[in-house]
């Protein structure tokens, strides 16, 4: 009587423990797709299974050392072989394989159905940021780490979402199929965002594909899950999850936003107009390596403050900017960034930082450069 | 041949009584357990297979 209260004793107290462990968060979390719900209760069903097991095969084992410790004169039976029990510990775990395997089959097939989506967006890594292309839609941009530099720095407080922010989170609709097509442009990332239960390596190369229908509006935070160089951990991942109207006028809205930028090509730009959109660009894009003060990190990362031989180059300083340096980290901006912001980031680079080229790079001219 | 077939599957489930496993080593040939124990692997392979393929519809 007094062990079996102490089992029951034991017993709670374990579930109890898993309980309050559950419920602070240190599960995986049931997330706001249907997918995601499958998921954790396949994993919770796993889970409880091999609690389980643990509990009767630890109990038998405790149980019987203690029952028949040497002390009180047990002797060990030596015996070689006993079918009955060789087949039956061997046809138990078989039957519980079998068992886990029906439903982590069924979820598995879930997840792989990647057809018949409503939006397709194609999520391309990048040292160190996400580009989105909502493919056939003629919108496409660049996610940031939004957080401030200063923080990083530990000059400032942290904000809520330290390091889980960006300049401009992916949008999508709620109720709709949404397919990710994710590749690399360099080096291997992993889009993982808990909440929708993707978790997908970007790869360069190749094209992995996951999706997700979202059931709740709301913003989801994630992380690259990929150890991918110096700023892995300053590529963060934000999911606006919007109503489908608000998501359509959004949409309409880029598109229009888009098309206007690109009308942009072939107009003269003012120097304080280069010089805000090309701050905004630099910030975005270009700090992370060269410094905000353009600093640098030299010998590795040069300095773009002071550079005196840039200054006087500036066919040199465009084609740098726009294929990038082979063989070092400087990546190539032609396909990543558009012939307005390529202009404005050189304009801004030779005349910030008591830099004061005088000059300014037009948009046309890169646009020219790049059909070349 | 029944009893060759008998013991692969003994080895395939992992248990077999210590008097079969006597007389299987000395009646038996190895070439002959070792082609039913491929020809049986293949078999589990297809049927494996089949199952997978009845799943995913
Ligand atoms: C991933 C790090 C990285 C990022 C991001 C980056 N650069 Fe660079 N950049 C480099 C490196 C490394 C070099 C030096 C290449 C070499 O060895 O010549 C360089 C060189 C340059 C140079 C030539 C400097 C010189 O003296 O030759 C210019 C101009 C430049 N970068 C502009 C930019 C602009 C504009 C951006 C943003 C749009 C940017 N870089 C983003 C790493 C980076
Ligand atoms: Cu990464």
């Amino acid at each position: 009587m007094r062990t079996l209260l102490v089992w029951l004793a034991g017993g709670l107290s374990l579930a109890g423990s898993i309980q309050v462990a559950m419920a602070n968060g240190w599960n995986m979390p049931v997330g706001v797709t249907e997918l995601s719900g499958n998921i954790h209760s396949l994993h919770m069903t796993i889970f409880w299974i091999c609690v389980a097991i643990g509990v009767v095969v630890f109990g038998v084992m405790f149980y019987s050392l203690f029952r028949y410790r040497h002390a009180k004169g047990a002797k060990a039976a030596n015996f070689h072989e006993n079918i009955v029990v060789e087949v039956v510990w061997t046809a138990i775990p078989l039957l519980i394989l079998i068992g886990m395997a029906v439903p982590a089959t069924a979820t598995l097939k879930q997840m792989y159905d990647a057809s018949e989506a409503d939006l397709d967006i194609l999520v391309t890594g990048q040292q160190w940021r996400w580009r989105y292309d909502y493919l056939g839609e003629d919108v496409a941009f660049t996610s940031n780490l939004g957080t401030p530099r200063a923080q990083i720095r530990g000059e400032e407080a942290f904000g809520e979402n330290y390091l889980l922010e960006v300049d401009e989170p992916l949008v999508v609709p709620v109720n709709r199929k949404v397919r990710f097509l994710f590749t690399s442009d360099d080096v291997i990332h992993s889009w993982w965002v808990p909440d929708l239960a993707v978790k997908q390596d970007s790869v360069p190369g190749f094209i992995n594909e996951n999706w997700v229908r979202i059931d709740e509006p709301g913003v989801y935070r994630g992380q690259c899950a990929e150890l991918c160089g110096k700023d892995h951990a300053f590529m963060p991942i934000v999911v606006h999850a919007m109503e489908e109207e608000a998501f359509d006028t959004w949409l309409a809205d880029r598109r229009a936003a888009a098309s206007q930028e690109a009308q942009g090509i072939d107009r003269e730009w003012a120097m304080d107009e280069l010089m805000e959109r090309g701050e905004q660009v630099y910030t975005a894009v270009c700090v992370s390596c060269h410094q905000e003060d353009g600093s640098g990190n030299p010998p590795a990362f040069p300095a773009l403050a002071g550079n005196q031989a840039l200054l006087d180059d500036r066919d040199r300083h465009i084609d740098t900017v726009v294929d990038g340096v082979s063989g070092a980290a400087m990546p190539a901006f032609r396909s990543t960034l558009n012939p307005v912001e390529i202009a404005a980031v050189i304009t801004y680079e030779r005349n910030a930082w008591g830099n004061d080229s005088g000059d300014s790079v037009q948009p046309s001219e890169i646009a020219e450069r790049l059909s070349d | 041949m029944w009893e060759v077939v008998k013991s692969v599957l003994a080895a395939f489930f992992g248990v077999q009584k210590e008097q079969r496993r006597c007389e299987d080593f000395q009646h038996g040939r190895a070439a002959v357990f070792i082609t039913v124990g491929l020809l049986m692997a293949m078999l589990l392979v297809v049927l494996v297979a089949l199952v997978a393929v009845v799943a995913a519809r």
